[in-house]
């Protein structure tokens, strides 16, 4: 049982901390599509081509970074019932360290600059720091409900790790200093970004946000509590097999693989489950965004044991699917539910309305508008997906749909701020 | 003992059930509580009520649904 007199209004950020991350992630996956434009053919080629470095950061950092912190700094006092301490400073500079660090990044990985590489490395640790250390703050102190905590923690180590290997990486490519294997360290940098930080953070908001925004069932509670360790248990089996340099620890790396893949399969059909038994059968597009991304991921999945063995073409096929067809679909589909809710939310809080009396979810975004910035991504999956196979300019009008599907989500979000700004709202 | 009116808002899409709990407050006579059913324990709701000067009890139910008492003074 629970009493009171409310929470406290002001103990969750205002509007305006999140939205500038929501709002700014559009214009990533906007850049991205230009500059895979400007770098055809060379991301074709290999996915550790600088273009396919430049565009992978564009995508993870830029715009699931900005959607991701953006939904944590917002979430966290939600769930865990504790304000990030200093919200705004910490919103602030991870805000500016993303969106300065990352094109600094893009065009130091590109152009093998080290002097960019350097200042992307700083801009990008001195931004996200706070962002890692207020986080830290919430979730060492989350009570009782660890099976929400605990999800939220492991991404947090992950990101950790991740941040860890990148800097690692891009001090050894500007030369500041050496790095023992950088091929091996690559692959666990990737694979504690896209498996663990990524993955698992979409795991656990997915615990939360599936049932509560699309009124699904819950995801049943020995997979709620045990998935994200089993997935953090193959993370670091493959690592641990990885960094030895030793033929005879293959097998355990391949075991790791297979538990990640095994780990992806299991929490996408579960979702496709929970939603498939959703108590309101409505047309819903973010559903649609959704099952695009589970699908999506059930076949990373089915490829992940297989990847070494795949011929380079393949493994960018993969890579397209995973972060256009599943995180950008799943980030998606998270905004069009999140980005309405909390306008809406926001200017009943400030205004203390009357019922009817302002915008409710469904006008602050239309959902013809927002159907058609699925069509439109939907086909920038389907046209990149075989991009690597086929001859460079026909990389283009996937490219091209990838654009108009961010300028579509851009325009979505402002109508919603604007609307917001409109009825009295105060950012 | 003051009158109840039982405002049913389960499996509605959020934020309808806020919303008619909202409008329920405004129609609120004076002393009358409002019994929200609720299939989700409704956090954001309680910061709506304490920012209009309500109180409210929440207590699970054994169909993991929950009862969220809404009041003015005293839950009597």
């Amino acid at each position: 049982m629970s009493a009171g007199a409310g929470l406290a209004y002001d103990q969750a950020p205002s509007l305006g901390l999140p939205l500038a991350y929501f709002l700014t992630a559009p214009a990533f996956l906007f850049l991205a599509a230009l500059a895979g434009l400007a770098t055809l053919p060379d991301w074709l080629d290999s996915r550790w081509s600088p273009a396919a470095l430049a565009l992978t950061h564009l995508l993870t950092l830029g715009f699931l970074g900005m959607v991701m912190v953006g939904a944590l700094l917002q979430m966290l006092p939600v769930l865990l019932g504790r304000p990030v301490p200093a919200v705004r400073g910490v919103a602030r500079a991870g805000w500016l360290g993303l969106g300065l660090g990352t094109p600094l990044l893009g065009l130091g990985l590109g152009r093998g600059e080290p002097v960019l590489l350097l200042a992307a490395m700083i801009v990008l640790l001195a931004g996200l720091a706070p962002i890692l250390i207020g986080a830290a703050w919430v979730l060492a102190r989350a009570r009782g409900q660890s099976w929400v905590a605990w999800p939220m923690r492991q991404a947090w180590l992950a990101l950790l790790i991740t941040l860890g290997l990148g800097g690692l990486l891009a001090g050894g490519l500007a030369g500041r200093w050496a790095v023992g294997d950088p091929a091996s360290l690559t692959d666990l940098h990737a694979a504690w970004g896209l498996g663990g930080w990524v993955l698992i953070l979409v795991i656990g908001v997915a615990y939360q946000v599936v049932p509560m925004l699309q009124l699904t069932p819950a995801y049943p509670t020995w997979l709620s509590r045990w998935l994200t360790w089993w997935l953090l248990a193959g993370l670091a089996a493959y690592s641990l097999a990885q960094v030895q340099d030793d033929d005879a620890f293959a097998p355990a790396a391949m075991a790791g693989v297979v538990m990640v893949a095994l780990a992806a399969l299991a929490f996408a059909l579960a979702t496709l489950r929970v939603q498939q038994r959703r108590r309101r059968k409505l047309a819903d597009v973010t559903l649609d965004f959704w099952r695009l991304g589970m699908a999506s991921l059930i076949f990373c999945a089915l490829a992940l044991p297989l990847l070494e063995r795949l011929p380079e073409p393949a493994r960018i096929s993969i890579g397209i699917v995973f972060l256009l067809g599943f995180v950008a679909s799943v980030a998606k589909g998270m905004l069009y539910k999140i980005v309405p809710f909390l306008a809406w939310f926001h200017l009943q809080a400030q205004t203390g309305a009357r019922a009817g009396t302002i915008p409710n979810m469904k006008e602050m975004i239309t959902d013809r508008f927002a159907r058609r910035n699925f069509r439109m991504h939907l086909a920038a999956v389907l046209l990149l997906a075989p991009a690597p196979f086929l001859a460079a300019p026909l990389a283009v009008p996937g490219l091209l749909c990838l654009a108009a599907a961010a300028l579509l989500l851009g325009r979505n979000l402002f109508s919603a701020r604007r609307l917001f700004l409109a009825h009295g709202g105060r950012l | 003992m003051s009158d109840e009116f039982i405002l049913d808002a389960r499996w509605l899409e959020p934020p309808e059930p806020m919303e008619r709990a909202l409008a329920a407050l405004e129609r609120a006579r004076p002393g009358e509580r409002i019994r929200l059913l609720i299939h989700r324990e409704p956090f954001p709701l309680y910061e709506l009520l304490a920012l209009r000067g309500w109180h409210y009890r929440t207590e699970r139910r054994d169909d993991d649904c929950y009862e969220v008492l809404i009041f003015r003074d005293g839950p009597a």
